[in-house]
């Protein structure tokens, strides 16, 4: 290979590299600049109050955060997802028979979360629920817990 | 092994690249490429010939669409939330400043350049027949440019976009009879507002580039169909006169006696009208051509990059301006129209009739029937003297309005030179 | 030449490799993510052990938000000011100091610039606290800080901010709403201040404008009122809390509690005294006001606040105009209120008013509510500058009996007048008499006219 050739070949492949990274890093800029920094959503870590807030008993359900705040005078806190499974309907939960019915197509959940009927494939999350440094209850819906974790207060 | 060359040769139809049929089939086999010609003069791709000018406004024009792609997918046509937008690029979207940026001053350049094109064209010469039709849509593609940027404007809902906009859609409102009612169909009210926003918005994505991308398809096509790029003929040297004359020959010399067509076979269309569909090539003009790949291909990628790499300097270092949200109960002082109305506007400040309605509608149908108006055949500057200094003062006026009105006026629209620190009116 | 060409390309192509990673990168590094790394290291000192301490440092960085489409605005303070609801960072250094005192003021609800100013979208510093080009509300500070309050709290009292009240007073006293109009009420001589807290005016100058108006704004038309150097930093509160923003609604729920004190104080400047009595200690021309809040409603007492002939057809009692905080401490004053208070502020009054007096005492309340006090003084004495008509300044309302009848005084109060040039050839005079005929009912104008005629000086005594 003489010299004139070593430099054809070498501008020809600077030349595609550059166009082939230009490219390349244009279609990852592209992509994270799809993906966004900020949601015009409710946040997924969010206080809900002070402990005092929630009573003892039946879950108190936050409407707008779709969750199930369960609060026992042994066990301590602890915070379901009121999403179903199956295709992400707002599930209920039933005092009578201690459950979570989905009115989409019937499924059934246990008290500790687990499919009973329907097409569920998996248990409703439970999310974990810490306390915050002020003294309030703080969810975070981006770590999802086993159903036998509790907050004691 | 096989297969892999099988895939690429049922994707690339054509011989290798080192042979003179492979050349040609790399461009008449390409849909991309194949409003180039196989071959092209050697003439028509020096520089300094065309500058490049409609490549450049046709790579900017690309640019502008994907940016602005990208930019609507986080901007929402309402106020304020549009303004919310704007400061969403700048503040959370990652790199929504740089594009933002691209996406303007790609903008501005595609007026100055697209200005430019046409001033180029008209000092060649190159609107003359067979070219009369193309001149007259390179006017169009210049008032789309103009609209297109002018409804962009307001996009950003800000207090320069807000005014700018009022003050510009009230010069167009002094046409007779129709004005007013045309500003309201524009505006989807009488003052600019939420209906104006969105009408803009659908102008500015939908309507307007569609109607771009069709003309400018048109454009090219017309250019091919022509005789190709036009060039400065009285360059050429030892041509023959009816090349000096037109850039191509209109009617093509019957077959018989063109000198091409000995060695050349005919399809059945050519036989029929008699004449060659593509141009006729002379032997002597054969010398001057060379083919597309590589010759024009680098050149144009050349371009490309300068234009890309140009508009991205300048987004890098020069953010888009961003006022405040806008406010139709603050006025600013001065409140100026888009840079480009400013010499409209500074007519409008002398006599609203005049500069908002006479002018705007004189320039339009002066260059619109430029081509058919100026009859004389000869494209040498030397037979055109006074047309070119008629263009030139026209030009030159333009120019000195839009720097008058850019630069030099001040709060209350008062002559104050740009060096001059104007401290802002009583509160 | 085709070498050259080429080489041309590649180096193009690298380059505009290189400035897209330079504007990826700079994309990538705002300072904000500095910030939350210095935080991440704050917190992470205070963690037991490494484990903890490395997962702490490994929190990716984030923009956090507060969205408040009722208020609408996205404030992104605490992505830096990450320590604000953090009793453990007290002592750090900004911008991650903990926010004593909020109190029910949480940024998860309130966000930040509605008190603070400045820029709740922006994620840099600069562009955050306000001090950039066009954006017309840079950060408040300290001195003036407070006076964000009023902008929620636009009724009664708001305890700590006694500059807010005051401010508001001297706006109703001192004749303000004569030139300028606020919420719809005033005149048109002067600028609407409705939202004048939104505009961009610095503070600083709001106050050395009440203090001098030509000092800061040549050729002003706003007269001199001689304000002392607190009364201008009282109105200046009050003009800052000023905004057009619907936080009234937005906040119903934080109403303050009206205080008894707030309405006592209410029940001796509008004198209700000297028509009502308490315990029998007063004026008898109204009914007694003990124990009167057990025989009504607190909503029958509200509405006859607001509406007194509507309640009691034929009511001789004036609309007060009364805002709902300040019925709401009348009627807690009144469920209070003893004899021996009664008698501690009838001690200040001679004598129970007749029913002349009574207009006369609301001519004088509208004379003084609606601005006349701005031009004509709150003792009728004018004498505020007006180059270039009627001798130089706007005269003095003591002798009207002796130029015109009572009719043509209300037609003028009606109507407006525009006072004739001295010298033809001089300045437009910046004030004039504006209509009142459609803020003003033909009842309240006689009152003035009647407050008027109760004033005026014979000529014969002055000679």
């Amino acid at each position: 290979m003489n010299r004139r050739e070593f430099f054809k070949i070498s501008w020809g492949t600077v030349g595609l590299a550059a166009l082939v990274s230009g490219v390349g890093v244009s279609l990852a800029a592209v992509v994270r600049f799809l993906m966004p920094s900020v949601f015009y959503e409710p946040p997924q870590s969010f206080k809900i109050g002070e402990p005092g807030d929630f009573p003892f008993g039946p879950p108190t359900f936050l409407v707008a955060e779709k969750i199930f705040v369960f609060r026992d005078r042994e066990k301590g806190f602890a915070v379901a997802s009121a999403v179903c499974t199956h295709l992400g309907c707002t599930v209920a939960h039933f005092s009578s028979d201690q459950r979570f019915h989905c009115p989409c197509h019937g499924s059934v959940f246990a008290a500790d979360g687990s499919v009973q009927h329907g097409p569920a494939p998996r248990a409703l999350d439970w999310f974990e629920v810490t306390m915050a440094r002020d003294g309030k209850l703080l969810v975070n819906k981006d770590k999802v817990v086993p159903p036998n974790y509790r907050l004691m207060v | 092994m096989n297969l892999i060359r099988e895939i690429w040769q049922s994707i690339v139809r054509r011989d290798p690249l080192s042979t003179d049929k492979g050349k040609s089939e790399l461009v008449f086999l390409n849909v991309w490429l194949h409003i180039h010609p196989a071959k092209v003069k050697k003439e028509n791709m020096k520089f300094r010939h065309t500058f490049y000018l409609g490549f450049i406004t046709f790579f900017l024009f690309l640019i502008l669409l994907t940016t602005g792609i990208a930019l609507m997918v986080y901007y929402r046509p309402y106020p304020p939330q549009a303004y919310q937008d704007m400061k969403d690029l700048q503040f959370a979207v990652f790199m929504g400043t740089f594009l933002r940026n691209m996406h303007r001053w790609a903008a501005h350049g595609m007026v100055i350049c697209v200005f430019l094109h046409m001033c180029r064209v008209f000092y060649t010469g190159s609107y003359k027949k067979p070219r009369q039709f193309n001149w007259v849509i390179g006017v169009l593609l210049l008032l789309l440019t103009l609209s297109l940027s002018f409804t962009g404007y307001l996009l950003p809902w800000d207090q320069l976009a807000y005014w700018a906009i009022t003050v510009g859609t009230n010069i167009g409102s002094y046409a007779p009879l129709i004005g007013g009612q045309l500003r309201e169909l524009l505006l989807g009210g009488h003052s600019v507002g939420e209906g104006a926003l969105i009408r803009f918005y659908v102008l500015h994505v939908a309507v307007l580039p569609a109607a771009m991308i069709l003309l400018t398809i048109v454009h090219f096509w017309r250019v091919r169909k022509d005789g190709g790029l036009s060039r400065p003929v009285w360059k050429l040297k030892g041509k023959k006169e009816e090349l000096v004359t037109i850039g191509a020959p209109a009617v093509a010399v019957p077959m018989q006696a063109s000198a091409a067509s000995k060695d050349k076979t005919y399809g059945l269309m050519e036989v029929v009208s008699g004449k060659p569909i593509f141009e006729t090539v002379t032997p002597e003009e054969e010398e001057d051509t060379v083919f597309s790949y590589p010759y024009a291909f680098v050149r144009e990628a050349v371009v490309l990059m300068a234009t890309v790499t140009t508009v991205m300097t300048m987004s890098l270092f020069l953010n888009a301006p961003l006022e405040e949200l806008a406010n139709p109960a603050k006025t600013p002082n001065p409140a100026k129209a888009p840079w480009y109305f400013l010499g409209l506007q500074e007519l409008v400040s002398h006599s609203a009739f005049l500069g908002g309605v006479v002018a705007p509608a004189l320039m339009v149908l002066a260059l619109l029937a430029i081509p058919y108006l100026d009859r004389n055949p000869s494209r040498r500057p030397r037979d055109r003297k006074l047309i070119l200094w008629l263009f030139t003062i026209f030009v030159v006026a333009n120019l000195a309005l839009i720097v008058i009105g850019t630069f030099f006026r001040g709060p209350g629209w008062a002559m104050v030179p740009p060096w001059v620190h104007v401290v802002g009116g009583a509160e | 030449m085709e070498r050259r060409l080429q080489q041309l390309f590649f180096a193009l192509s690298l380059l505009a490799l290189a400035l897209i990673l330079a504007a990826a990168w700079q994309a990538n590094t705002p300072s904000w993510k500095t910030y939350q790394r210095s935080f991440l290291q704050l917190e992470a000192q205070e963690e037991p052990n490494a484990i903890t301490k490395a997962a702490v440092l490994a929190t990716p960085p984030e923009i956090h938000q507060v969205l408040l489409p009722g208020l609408q605005r996205v404030d992104r303070c605490t992505t830096c000011h990450l320590g604000v609801e953090d009793p453990t960072m007290k002592n750090a250094p900004e911008p991650f100091r903990y926010h004593e005192n909020l109190g029910p003021h949480v940024p998860a609800k309130f966000g930040c610039t509605i008190c603070h100013g400045g820029q709740g979208l922006a994620t840099d510093k600069d562009s955050a606290h306000g001090k950039v080009d066009f954006w017309p509300n840079p950060l408040l500070t300290k001195d003036y800080i407070r006076a964000s309050c009023g902008r929620c709290h636009k009724e009664g009292d708001v305890p700590g901010v006694p500059e807010l009240t005051a401010g508001h007073r001297l706006f109703e006293t001192q004749g303000c709403r004569g030139c300028h109009k606020l919420n719809g009420v005033g005149g048109s001589i002067g600028p609407d201040l409705t939202g004048e807290g939104a505009n961009r005016r610095a503070p600083e100058w709001l106050e050395a404008h009440f203090l001098a108006p030509n000092a800061v704004s040549a050729g002003s038309a706003m007269p001199n009122f001689h304000f002392t150097k607190d009364q201008a930093r009282d109105l200046t509160y009050y003009m800052l809390s000023l905004t057009n923003e619907e936080m009234g609604s937005y906040f119903s729920s934080l109403r303050l509690i009206p205080s008894p004190e707030y309405g006592r104080q209410l029940f001796v400047e509008k004198n209700c005294i000297a028509c009502h009595s308490i315990g029998g200690v007063g004026a008898k021309t109204a009914p007694d006001l003990l124990g009167v809040t057990k025989r009504h409603s607190i909503e029958w007492l509200d509405e006859q606040l607001v509406n007194p002939e509507l309640v009691y057809p034929g009511s001789a009692m004036p609309e007060y105009d009364l805002e709902t905080n300040a019925r709401k401490a009348l009627v807690a004053y009144m469920a209070s209120a003893t004899a021996e208070d009664a008698q501690a502020i009838l001690s200040r009054r001679a004598r129970a008013m007749t029913t002349e007096e009574i207009a006369i005492e609301a001519g004088k309340q509208n004379f003084s509510r609606f601005g006349c006090v701005g031009c004509h003084g709150t003792e009728l004495q004018g004498g505020v500058a007006n180059p270039n008509a009627q001798g130089g300044e706007v005269p003095s309302l003591l002798h009207v009996s002796d130029d015109y009848t009572k009719d043509e005084v209300i037609a003028i109060i009606r109507n407006g007048r525009v006072p004739p040039l001295d010298n033809t050839a001089g300045p437009t005079p910046p004030l004039y008499m504006p209509s009142w005929k459609n803020v003003l009912s033909d009842e309240d104008i006689n009152r003035i006219a009647d407050y008027l005629w109760s004033k005026q000086q014979k000529a014969k005594d002055a000679w």
